[in-house]
């Protein structure tokens, strides 16, 4: 089955090696040819030294659909030494399982944050995801910043394999942090009763706190919110920031619930907008950025 | 070799002795106002700090008094370590976390790699040690290897000394050689020949914690020479604008080596104070307090003065979602005159 597939598609090392090709010199496309791809020792010292040889270039507009058989992973916005420590990992996919896992595990534990950044944003790729699940889901307690956005942000992992209740963590966790949301890949599809209830908990704590959340973070729980919540959505229609005003708006078009039908009638400011398609919650996430 | 841990009871930090000192601290007499005032408009790099014993008021304090850059040495934190991935889980905190910490305060945080002294007395964890090293020194902000050198000047310090010695070589970079503070003026004639003896060029090593007894024949010798400016201890920073006065700018350097013990992270900018309040020219401030550590660890490759001098520019990559990357909202500087604790 899977060798089918694999002559049916070019390899991720292939598919990575052309954006390599793009935009290296030739000078660091020689060092990554130079890099014996059998050799664990060789793999893990080059993973290491990659800033060495290879420039911080950020990478521009790739394809949004890179590698076919993985919806959701993407390069765009990587620099160069990112991406080719992804690449150089694809080469230790090929390794026997337990050479491949030793050699992913010593990588881990000896990771500074951009090579934990670039194992991270290999998970996608490689082979055995449930020995890394756990890393993964670690890395969504990180502190380190730029380690939760490996996991979080653009990434098809969690997507794929997180349970519930990590899903829900890293969502909560991406607005506690103040992160954009819309940019966790699958959001829409993985909303869920759980992490509406959490978000409504989350929403009365930062308000108690005299703080506020994005409004987009409402699409959570529109949907699940019970009508017994109504004051909350009645207190976002009052609120002066005209993106709670249209939150909570679109709670209240997408709900069935009678009260809140009565509470549009009482402010139908955005009704006609909403139905004519001018918001929805993608809008929402890019005009208030 | 645990029989010697016995003694650091008496030792506030890993290098210094607190019974054979009389020095009083003379950090205290300049009002604080007159310190910022002092020391305005100067940007410091402390080339010398275990941050991993700091709290995080010790950074905004730093980034408050000038200090735009920090190396930490691979040292000792305070107990013997057991195994060999409490050693691994260090040097990651110093590339990883502690690196982190430091760039939310817009502090450029390097560090070097090595096996102190002091847990090279444990040959077999040693040896498990200098297997893991590779992995490490070639990282991005490692600047070189360090600290090493003596402590009890024993057999098992020389072997490991050596062959960081060679590591370094081979992958060319700097080494920050801790001195000892028992019979401290033979174990710095010792670190440095044994040095020159593998080959190292002096350009490349940095000698620490020295005193008016080592700083000749370092600066002679053509090795950097760097002072600890530590309280209670051997160097105060009165002597220490003597040592400028006498000795110059040139291959000399200052650094706080503040740590868990009684220690000082603005001990450089306060040292800079007393220098500038002494009369020494901005130059010759600069240099001691800047530049020479730059000069000196910049041989790495590693070091790129325009990532901290004019505030922390972070990869792209960090800042790529414009996020604050400190907890719910945090801003890295809070008002620390205010009674509010908002
Ligand atoms: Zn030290």
């Amino acid at each position: 089955m899977i060798s089918i597939v694999a002559s049916m598609f070019p390899s991720y090392s292939s598919i990575l090696y052309q954006v390599l090709q793009d935009h290296t010199t030739q000078e660091e496309i020689q060092w990554l040819d130079s890099i014996p791809k059998t050799d664990s020792l060789a793999l893990m010292t080059s993973f290491v030294k990659t800033p060495r040889f290879i420039q911080k270039t950020t990478i521009q507009k790739t394809s949004q659909n890179l590698i076919p058989e993985i919806p959701g992973f993407q390069v765009e916005h990587w620099n160069l030494v990112r991406l080719s420590r992804v690449w150089l990992l694809t080469f230790v996919s090929d390794f026997p399982k337990d050479q491949c896992i030793q050699t992913i595990e010593t990588l881990f534990d000896t990771a500074e944050l951009n090579e934990l950044v670039a194992l991270f944003s290999a998970l996608p790729l490689l082979p055995f995801p449930e020995v890394w699940l756990p890393k993964a889901t670690d890395a969504v307690r990180s502190n380190m910043g730029f380690v939760f956005d490996a996991i979080a942000i653009q990434n098809p992992f969690p997507f794929q394999y997180f349970s519930e209740l990590a899903w829900n963590q890293l969502v909560l966790k991406t607005i506690f942090n103040a992160k954009p949301i819309e940019l966790i890949y699958g959001l829409i599809e993985r909303k869920n009763l759980n992490l509406a209830f959490s978000t409504i908990d989350f929403v009365k704590e930062r308000w108690a706190a005299g703080r506020d959340v994005p409004a987009n973070v409402w699409q959570l729980v529109s949907l699940y919110v019970s009508e017994s919540e109504i004051s909350l959505i009645e207190r976002l229609f009052l609120s002066e920031k005209e993106e709670d005003q249209i939150a909570a708006s679109l709670i209240c078009s997408e709900s069935n619930w009678n009260s809140f039908q009565s509470l549009f009638i009482k402010y139908p400011k955005y009704k006609e907008e909403i139905q004519k398609r001018k918001w929805d919650w993608s809008k929402l996430s890019i005009v208030f950025k | 070799m645990c029989e010697n841990n016995h003694q650091t009871s008496n030792h506030p930090s890993h290098f210094e002795n607190q019974n054979d000192s009389n020095e009083i601290p003379t950090h205290v007499e300049l009002k604080w106002d007159e310190f910022q005032e002092k020391i305005r408009g100067f940007r410091f790099f402390d080339p010398h700090i275990h941050m991993v014993s700091r709290t995080t008021d010790d950074y905004q304090n730093m980034a408050q008094a000038g200090i735009v850059a920090v190396i930490e040495p691979a040292f000792w934190v305070g107990q013997p370590r057991t195994g060999l991935s409490t050693f691994k889980d260090y040097y990651s905190s110093l590339v990883g976390w502690e690196r982190f910490r430091s760039s939310q305060f817009g502090i450029k945080h390097y560090c070097t790699i090595g096996l102190n002294s002091r847990e090279a007395n444990n040959e077999r964890l040693a040896d498990e040690v200098m297997e893991i090293l590779p992995l490490y020194i070639y990282k991005e902000g490692v600047v070189g290897i360090g600290e090493i050198g003596f402590d009890d000047q024993t057999e098992l310090e020389e072997k490991y000394y050596r062959l960081q010695l060679e590591l370094a070589k081979e992958a060319k970079l700097p080494v920050q050689i801790h001195t000892p503070h028992r019979d401290k003026k033979r174990g710095t004639e010792r670190s440095m020949s044994i040095a020159l003896e593998h080959g190292l060029d002096p350009s490349f090593v940095v000698v620490d914690h020295n005193n008016e007894e080592t700083v000749k024949s370092v600066l002679d010798q053509g090795f950097y020479a760097a002072f600890t400016i530590y309280p209670f201890t051997k160097m105060g920073n009165k002597r220490m604008v003597s040592i400028v006065e006498e000795y110059g700018a040139e291959k000399i350097m200052i650094n706080s080596s503040a740590d868990w013990g009684i220690s000082d992270p603005l001990a450089i900018p306060k040292t800079a104070a007393l220098m500038v309040s002494r009369g020494i020219s901005h130059d010759v401030i600069r240099k001691v307090t800047y530049e020479n550590a730059i000069e000196a660890f910049a041989k790495s490759g590693q070091i790129h003065v325009s990532d901290f001098e004019n505030g922390l520019s972070s990869d792209p990559s960090d800042k790529f979602h414009g996020n604050s990357v400190l907890r719910g909202g945090q801003q890295p500087k809070r008002n620390q005159n205010s009674l509010f604790i908002d």
